[in-house]
């Protein structure tokens, strides 16, 4: 939120790779993370997000590169020489200390005294609304204040960065949602420095200032949700977000000297001004589930369109999801709201034709 | 599942339950009313007679004989865990699944391995002219009398208790969710701070039934204290094989061995107490 | 990731730990190795220099006509020890794999509680009840006394390897028409089998070390380790060795037997 970009980032991942055994998790990373940001780390499981956490953290020793929080190398400090709290997923709470007890735990191994660090603790017990449990068993609290629980004992340090390795994965969706906002609140209220690692979509997307997408190892794209879900860099981002169809091409002119992407569905123009054209070159064009639209006849003015069959609906609250065959066998994916679907009469096999405005494809490399 | 009585389930149920009834229940509970007969001209006598408890109980000997075996088995409890311990926390965070396998193995060749075979081994090892004095005499040391020794018979007890601890241990070691250990770590606390403050918490039921094994089996153990510790000062099992080989006695046999057995019940609830104090 | 990550690891530490494990494994085997290196040595007091190589101990075993008649109890009670402890073993096993009662827990504690009652307790009251119906002084004796500490071992073998089974493959066998009785024949020993033969081997095995129970109820009927304890009590003897080497090489035999019954990882799945 508050990113000042004359500021000196809080975390740098210099060149950082890390090899297990013969398996790379982590192939030579470069990433910044600034001061008071909310940054989600997010792919499917095995992109290497959890370890480029738990490296952070001192988990796990890089095998190549320099990691530097605010500006010095800690590739060589043990785990417990760092300040990187860290939430688990399976929170890590100790079963044979109270509640308070395991809030208190970072501040004694930093020395504290006693009345200090159980006031500190209270603190902080109160302000996750938890301080009624205090005297607790761990196994006594039901899910989401054990998550409380966990974020107070991290927070009472009260560190300049906190790491979050899906924490929420073990919630009900309900307690998901009302974490999420809980979190948010804290990192903005707090302005501490949130990474957090997720394979959720709609986790990073609803909490995250920034987004890193991985996959087998690499970043594949950095941004702002809102930049990431309009402009996917690559098909693998567009492919993993789920919500856009694509058609993998060659960039070529048409008759008139317009650009346009040949693919086995058919010649489609391009949206104005993209920067990745050059003839002949590779590219995907990417189109977002909600843009399309589904006609009976061939809509015959300047926008884009495909034959398609139908070949399975699936309902879920007020949206429809409509999915399609084309002939070449790639399958398109449309969202509508019911009541536009009323005239078309779908059925299972029926013909149609799909269309988008030029306007709304996206150039993606491969 | 339906129908638990059946002449099919009594078929496997039954046969064990009779069994340790009739040839372990009952003779446990046959020395209660042993412990009250009496013995005239070497021959036993059913009877009711308080005689052999007040015998037994007003020696000296006896108490003697139950202050040494209490503190030679706690001894040999607390000795056993303090030396396992790091051999088990190697073996549970410190070796590879292939080398840990190995380690485990290992392990347990001793229990297939006799005790009598060992604490002979021990004796030869530490009599005077013994392994240990010559290698003691190479460096101008001894020789010193080690056998015959309360200490003798400790290490006699830590042989016969040592691999069942190392092996409960590693197994309540090896069972720590990982993750508390690096959230210790994530929290400032050190490597070694981290196995008081986590890993021995952490493991602390299994901790406390492996001292309480190593307990049980030095409390009843005769061997060590007669061959290694050569009999003195005497131990309960000592004084109940004595009595038992030696004339008809066996009533007093049977004051000490439920003597014996009141203060392991007690040994052992309050062990199992303490494991699981302060949880739920 | 089972074993410590690569960070936060100290290689001085972990040296110091690892060298500490090799001391302990010595302490473990010293006895043992030492018992088996004397047995071969002519020295009658063993130390350093070692005397010359020598088999006069096994000589001197293998003509006693005690030790073998000790052997040939000790072999008998072991097989029948080994076979009633692991039918009874198996019973109660599969009861506590199929059956909810009440009072099982009671069941479970008389099943599984007798091999930690000191022996001295155990065997003097083995004794003086044996000795009430007249069954002391007997090989019987041993073998009774045996079955009481041998069968919880292998109840603890069998049901391990229960909790393996899965607990829809008798009703599997009912629904396809066997009888109770066909489906433990069909299935449920099958699929145990391994564990039932390794559950036999174990028992054996510690029916063939134990001494202390055996030596209160077993009278003139010696077992070969009740033996051993007389030649404890008796002069120092380097005949001790020779037997204990040859008790340790047919436990270790019996012992691999099982695990390799045991370890077979599809040992049910061929069949």
């Amino acid at each position: 939120m508050t990113q000042d970009p004359t500021q000196d980032p809080l975390v740098t991942f210099d060149g950082v790779a890390k090899r297990f055994g013969s398996y790379t998790a982590v192939q030579k990373m470069d990433l910044q993370i600034h001061q008071g940001e909310f940054l989600a780390i997010m792919g499917s499981s095995g992109c290497g997000k959890t370890t480029t956490l738990r490296m952070l953290a001192g988990l796990e020793a890089p095998s190549e590169g320099v990691i530097r929080l605010s500006g010095k190398p800690i590739n060589d400090l043990p785990s417990w020489s760092r300040d990187t709290p860290m939430v688990w997923q399976s929170l890590a709470l100790f079963p044979f200390l109270s509640v308070i007890e395991n809030v208190e735990f970072a501040l004694k191994m930093r020395g504290m005294g006693r009345a200090e660090r159980r006031a500190r603790a209270e603190q902080w017990l109160d302000r996750m609304g938890i301080a009624e449990f205090a005297d607790r068993n761990i196994s006594q609290l039901s899910g989401g204040q054990r998550q409380r629980v966990a974020l107070a004992r991290s927070l009472v340090v009260e560190p300049q960065i906190l790491l979050l390795d899906e924490p929420l994965s073990a919630l009900d969706a309900a307690l998901k949602v009302r974490m999420q906002s809980v979190l948010k609140t804290l990192q903005r209220e707090t302005g501490i420095t949130f990474v957090y690692v997720t394979h959720s979509q709609s986790e990073a997307f609803s909490m995250a200032d920034r987004v890193v997408i991985m996959s087998r190892g690499k970043i594949e794209q950095i941004g702002t949700p809102q930049e990431i879900y309009r402009a996917p860099r690559t098909s693998f981002v567009a492919d993993f977000l789920g919500s856009s169809n694509i058609f993998p091409g060659q960039l070529t002119r048409d008759g008139q000297g317009q650009p346009i992407i040949a693919t086995p569905s058919g010649d489609f123009a391009l949206p104005a001004g993209n920067t990745l054209g050059i003839a002949g070159q590779s590219a995907s064009l990417t189109v977002l589930d909600t843009r399309m639209q589904i006609h009976l006849q061939p809509p015959g003015d300047a926008r884009n369109s495909v034959a398609a069959r139908m070949i399975g609906e699936e309902f879920v609250g007020a949206t429809a999801t409509i999915y399609f065959e084309t002939e070449d066998g790639r399958e398109i994916r449309v969202q509508k709201a019911h009541e536009d679907l009323a005239d078309l009469s779908l059925a299972i096999g029926k013909p149609f034709h799909l269309s988008w405005s030029p306007a709304d494809g996206h150039l993606v490399s491969e | 599942m339906r129908r638990p009585v059946s002449l099919y389930g009594l078929t496997f149920s039954l046969p064990l339950l009779i069994w340790q009834l009739l040839f372990f229940v009952f003779p446990l509970v046959f020395l209660i009313a042993l412990s009250f007969w009496t013995v005239r001209n070497f021959r036993m006598q059913a009877d009711f007679d308080t005689v052999n408890w007040t015998t037994m109980y007003g020696r000296a000997i006896f108490w003697q004989a139950y202050g040494t075996t209490l503190a030679l088995a706690a001894g040999a409890a607390v000795l056993t865990s303090l030396l396992a311990f790091p051999v088990a926390y190697a073996i549970a965070f410190k070796l590879s699944d292939r080398a840990r396998r190995w380690a485990i193995m290992l392990m347990v060749i001793p229990f297939f391995t006799s005790y009598l075979v060992r604490v002979y081994s021990w004796q030869v090892f530490l009599s005077d002219a013994g392994l240990i004095n010559v290698m003691l005499g190479w460096v101008g040391l001894g020789p010193y009398g080690l056998l015959n020794t309360p200490g003798a018979t400790l290490l006699g007890f830590v042989t016969l208790a040592f691999p069942l601890v190392v092996l409960l241990q590693l197994f309540s070691l090896i069972f720590i969710d990982r993750t508390l250990i690096e959230a210790a770590h994530n929290m400032r606390c050190g490597r070694l701070r981290t196995v008081f403050a986590v890993v021995i918490p952490s493991a602390r039921v299994g901790l406390v039934i492996a001292a309480l094994f190593a307990f049980i089996l030095s409390f009843g153990d005769f061997v060590s204290p007669i061959y290694l510790g050569g009999g003195d000062p005497t131990t309960l099992s000592i004084l109940i094989t004595d009595t038992t080989k030696s004339g008809q006695q066996w009533p007093r046999a049977a004051v000490i061995a439920l003597t014996m057995i009141v203060t392991l019940m007690v040994v052992a609830f309050l062990s199992i107490r303490f494991a699981y104090r302060g949880r739920k | 990731m089972n074993q410590e990550n690569e960070a936060n690891r100290n290689p001085f530490v972990n040296g110091a730990l690892k060298l500490y494990v090799l001391l302990a494994y010595l302490f473990v085997f010293a006895p043992i190795l030492a018992s088996f290196v004397f047995s071969f040595n002519s020295d009658r007091f063993p130390s350093i220099p070692l005397g010359d190589f020598s088999t006069e101990w096994y000589r001197a075993v293998a003509a006693d006509p005690l030790v073998w008649e000790g052997l040939r109890n000790t072999l008998l009670v072991g097989v029948v020890v080994g076979v009633i402890s692991t039918a009874l073993g198996f019973g109660a096993a599969y009861t506590d794999y199929r059956y909810h009662f009440m009072g099982k827990q009671v069941y479970l504690a008389l099943a599984l509680l007798p091999p930690t009652i000191p022996v001295v307790i155990m065997g003097l009251a083995m004794l003086a009840f044996l000795s009430r119906v007249n069954l002391s002084g007997d090989a019987l004796a041993v073998i009774i006394a045996h079955v009481v500490i041998c069968a919880p071992f292998a109840m603890a073998v069998i049901r391990l390897r229960l909790s393996q089974m899965d607990p829809s493959l008798e009703p599997a066998a009912w629904n396809l028409g066997a009888s109770e009785w066909a489906a433990m024949r069909h299935v449920v020993i099958p699929f145990c089998r391994p564990a039932i033969l390794g559950a036999l081997f174990v028992t054996m095995a510690v029916s063939f070390d134990e001494f202390a129970i055996a030596w209160f109820v077993s009278g003139l009927n010696e077992t070969l380790p009740v033996k051993v304890l007389g030649f404890l009590q008796g002069q120092v003897s380097p005949r001790i060795n020779a037997i204990g080497t040859f008790v340790f090489v047919t436990t270790m035999t019996l012992l691999i037997l099982a695990q390799l019954l045991l370890g077979r990882p599809d040992a049910t799945e061929k069949e």
